[in-house]
């Protein structure tokens, strides 16, 4: 328990620091984005999904910009590798290091194990977000701009569905197997894959990253609601794996 | 190379289904408190059959060895019998508790010591200890903390600075901690030098003397035989042999090895013990009145079991079976319990 909480600990406050570092220093250059946004709309007329992102902050101002960089870049990117980083070790690390039988021969049934390593993992992958955003009001007022905790929150909570679904799924694959490095490097090159559908405009559609994007996110802020079209097949994910998991680990052989 | 001559007086078991009599024990014996019970217990893995329905009663107040070579299913049917392996058939009950679901209720009846040591070297030696002693009585942390100090393990250290031996210890004190009145161990002494393997011996039997069920696996009997009073021989996930020390003493006493020149005479001689113990007549040098049984050969050695401790009768005939050369060596009573498993069972010890 102590161990666990340790590395969920340390986990936690690493990613919440790195999301804080990367919105920071977002926020920090955005007088000097919002004035350059039209040369840079030139520059990414090449890619026209880029063009496309450009004029939605163009259009939507500090606000498509927070969403963007906090939710789009930095929960896409750094989130989404810290819940499979996190996920794959959860149950395969135990084998991978042999301590499995070490760790199932105490007397606590394999459910509570399972669910401590499930739910756990599933707040550290998704607190860091809100403490994050948290932070953003304030972030703002050093380029005087501002924006509803409410929106922040709201949208939080959306990127946190789609990390717990894509932590989830990984988590399912942990319980089943012995090397996470495996369950890594597939679930990288999966998502790596899904972010360059999402970029070329044909195939956008199609990406998973397209129920997390700024467009999606400025709707949540602009309608003030949250869209369960989107969270709640990311909640029905989160709630298969957990059950698979639960099923996959109760017979699985130390 | 060892090889066994075929012989009309060996009672090899002949690898069936396990033991008739440990099956008859563990149907009729009902759960009760200290008891380990294993009714037809099994399990695959793929098609390699880990454990044949398998039998066994272990009662309080002793050390029962669970004796065989590496992957003979010693390993499994201590994971099945605390629930870390579902057996695909057949039922288990410790202290009176049913082994249902994952185990948790029987677990909690019994400590086990895992046999494969893998630790988490980030902890200290304590927080491993509290990690490995969860859901157990408050006072066991405690009582961990001073057998390990009784070892001299340093607790405050990380488990990574820690040898082979340290960390034995170390689950070794977690297994002894929990006031429980059963305790599993599988490969305990695996790595321990000497003095060490003796305190953790002598404490195993203290256990005992205190009315604990043991169960404790190895696949070296020299390591573990002076604390068993009960020795279950495991072979291919079959119990082959089920006998208390003191018999096997007894049969240890009785046998003889007699070194040869060569591998041939050692079959010559092997032949000419085994035609005396037939039951009439028998070689009318060698003399059926002996009653020469269980006779193998290992190289250039014939080993065989006398029906008396006393061998100078024997040793006489001997002397005069003019056909056969000198002997180079003979030993009598003295035979290793590993070299008597090989010889009776067929099967390596270590």
């Amino acid at each position: 328990m102590l161990r666990t909480l340790r590395g969920y600990t340390i986990y936690g406050v690493g990613l919440t620091i790195v999301l804080a570092l990367m919105i920071g220093g977002a926020i920090y250059w955005w007088p000097s984005f919002a004035e350059n946004v039209t040369k840079l709309k030139v520059f990414a007329a090449p890619m026209p999904m880029l063009g496309d992102m450009l004029n939605q902050i163009e259009q939507g101002g500090v606000s498509a910009y927070v969403v963007g960089q906090h939710y789009f870049k930095g929960g896409n990117t750094v989130g989404v590798g810290g819940a499979i980083l996190f996920a794959a070790g959860a149950i395969a690390g135990e084998a991978h290091r042999g301590t499995m039988e070490l760790w199932l021969g105490r007397p606590v049934s394999r459910a509570r194990l399972l669910s401590e390593r499930f739910f756990g993992g599933l707040l550290v992958t998704c607190l860091p977000v809100f403490v994050s955003s948290a932070l953003i009001p304030w972030m703002l007022g050093w380029v005087d701009e501002s924006m509803s905790f409410a929106d922040l929150m709201r949208c939080s909570a959306h990127c946190s569905a789609l990390l717990g679904a894509i932590f989830a799924v990984t988590f399912f694959w942990s319980a089943a197997a012995s090397d996470p490095m495996r369950i890594i490097f597939v679930m990288l090159m999966f998502c790596v894959f899904q972010f360059a559908m999402y970029m070329v405009k044909t195939a956008t559609d199609y990406s998973l990253f397209r129920v997390a994007d700024i467009e999606v996110y400025m709707e949540l802020v602009l309608r003030d609601r949250f869209d369960w079209r989107y969270v709640g097949p990311l909640l029905a994910v989160i709630a298969l794996s957990y059950l698979g998991a639960l099923r996959v680990f109760a017979r699985r052989v130390p | 190379m060892t090889t066994a001559a075929p012989s009309p007086t060996a009672d090899r078991p002949a690898g069936g289904a396990g033991k008739p009599g440990a099956r008859d024990e563990a149907q009729r014996t009902p759960p009760g408190p200290g008891l380990i019970i294993a009714r037809g217990v099994t399990r695959r893995f793929g098609a390699k059959v880990a454990l044949a329905p398998f039998d066994v009663v272990v009662r309080p107040g002793a050390v029962t060895g669970l004796l065989g070579p590496n992957g003979s299913g010693k390993s499994t049917l201590m994971r099945c019998l605390v629930g870390l392996v579902r057996a695909d058939a057949g039922e288990v009950s410790i202290d009176g508790v049913p082994l249902v679901g994952d185990g948790t209720a029987v677990r909690r009846q019994v400590t086990y010591a895992p046999g494969e040591l893998h630790l988490y070297s980030e902890l200290t030696g304590r927080e491993h200890l509290a990690f490995l002693l969860r859901a157990r009585d408050r006072a066991a942390l405690g009582r961990a903390e001073a057998i390990a100090r009784d070892f001299g393990l340093p607790l405050e250290q990380r488990v990574r600075a820690y040898s082979h031996g340290m960390k034995r210890q170390l689950v070794f004190a977690a297994a002894l901690a929990p006031d429980v009145k059963v305790r599993i161990l599988d490969e305990i002494s695996e790595g321990l030098d000497p003095s060490k393997r003796s305190e953790l011996l002598d404490r195993i039997d203290a256990e005992a003397r205190a009315g604990r069920t043991i169960l404790l696996s190895s696949h070296h009997l020299g390591e573990v035989d002076r604390v068993c009073a009960r020795l279950l021989f495991v072979n291919a996930g079959r119990l082959v042999a089920d006998e208390s020390a003191a018999a096997i003493a007894l049969r240890s006493a009785r046998r003889m090895a007699v070194d040869w020149s060569s591998e041939e005479v050692a079959r010559r001689a092997a032949a000419r013990l085994a035609d005396a113990g037939a039951a009439t007549g028998g070689d009318p040098v060698l003399g059926a009145e002996h009653c020469v049984a269980e006779v193998y050969v290992h190289g250039a050695r014939t080993s065989f079991t006398l029906a008396s401790d006393d061998p100078r009768p024997f040793l006489a005939r001997l002397e005069s079976a003019r056909d056969l050369p000198p002997p180079r060596a003979i030993e009598h009573g003295r035979m290793s319990l590993n070299d008597l498993y090989r010889d009776l069972y067929g099967v390596e010890g270590t």
